[in-house]
């Protein structure tokens, strides 16, 4: 039995709970940056996004106890942060939820095959360089039905496979990949209408942006 | 995956030959393409696809496209919180989950 790591929390009540809180302390700090990631994404702006980190992990604490190990701790921590996120944006009433059909994003007229912004003959990271596309591209997302979002976040942003996505968001990986597909073509016919100069000055100065892989 | 035939050249002019498939072919197509560049399409179909973009190249556009959007999607950078951020969620975390 480790004794230690209760010395470390402000007096726990039992030997239970020093257990729990010394399990807890690894799991934040191994997983924290990782579900900051996640939910900035699916929230789109910071004070949200750590609203639902705390609600995530104050409901993985709570929940410790019934985690099987069947699944990763990770895909765990998602499944909880995306149920979290769920709740709090019915308490919020966002926009509700569409559909979105194939029909929709057939190119209507020429312009609308390719990409209108800087990215010919670039790495994705060089292109990325371009504040005015990053923005571009996290508006594109935020507009998504969140449904959505959620598929295309978890599986191209987070890299989960399609069936970790499934097990995630409780789809099969058939109604993962349709989502997603759908998820693709609404941002790529975003970005096509957008139209972003290829000199809009790179980072400004501004160190605040890390690798998200 | 499918080897592009035009230069960069052409590419990058705004394609003048109109997209002549009827509504039914454009989304037969279209519901291929995430398969397609993640590279899950059967052989048969993968092939057939493959032929067909060489010979529309408003459709090698779109598929171009869309594997740029899905690029870009991989590589979007993310903030990330400040030591003193985490600590104090910490701690709020741990607070909330006590019991009074």
């Amino acid at each position: 039995m480790k004794t230690s790591a209760s010395a470390k929390q402000p007096a726990p009540v039992s030997r239970d709970a020093a257990r729990t809180a010394a399990s807890f302390d690894m799991l934040y700090r191994d997983h924290v940056d990782q579900m900051y990631r996640f939910a900035t994404r699916l929230c789109g702006e910071a004070e949200a996004a750590k609203d639902l980190v705390q609600e995530t992990f104050l409901n993985a604490y709570r929940g410790y106890g019934t985690f099987r190990g069947d699944a990763q701790v990770s895909t765990w921590l998602y499944a909880i942060a995306a149920r979290a996120c769920s709740r709090m944006r019915r308490k919020r009433k966002g926009a509700p939820d569409r559909e979105l059909s194939l029909e929709e994003f057939i190119p209507t007229s020429e312009g609308e095959f390719r990409l209108q912004i800087p990215v010919d003959g670039l790495s994705p990271e060089e292109a990325l360089q371009n504040k005015e596309l990053r923005q571009a591209l996290d508006r594109a997302i935020a507009k998504l039905p969140k449904k959505y979002r959620m598929v295309l976040v978890l599986r191209d942003m987070e890299g989960l496979s399609a069936k970790e996505v499934g097990s995630v968001v409780g789809l099969n990986e058939r109604a993962v990949k349709s989502r997603l597909h759908r998820a693709r073509l609404f941002v790529r016919r975003e970005l096509s209408a957008q139209g972003i100069a290829a000199s809009t000055p790179s980072h400004n100065g501004q160190p605040l942006m890390q690798g998200g892989h | 995956m499918a080897k592009r035939t035009t230069t960069r050249s052409a590419r990058q002019k705004p394609s003048v030959r109109p997209h002549r498939h009827g509504k039914g072919r454009c989304v037969s197509i279209l519901k291929k393409l995430s398969a397609y560049i993640d590279d899950e399409l059967p052989g048969s179909l993968c092939e057939e696809l493959r032929k067909h973009l060489g010979a529309c190249p408003n459709c090698e556009e779109f598929v171009a496209s869309l594997r740029q959007t899905v690029a870009l999607c991989q590589h979007q950078p993310a903030p990330a919180l400040s030591q003193a951020e985490r600590a104090r969620m910490r701690n709020d975390i741990l607070r909330a989950a006590r019991p009074r």
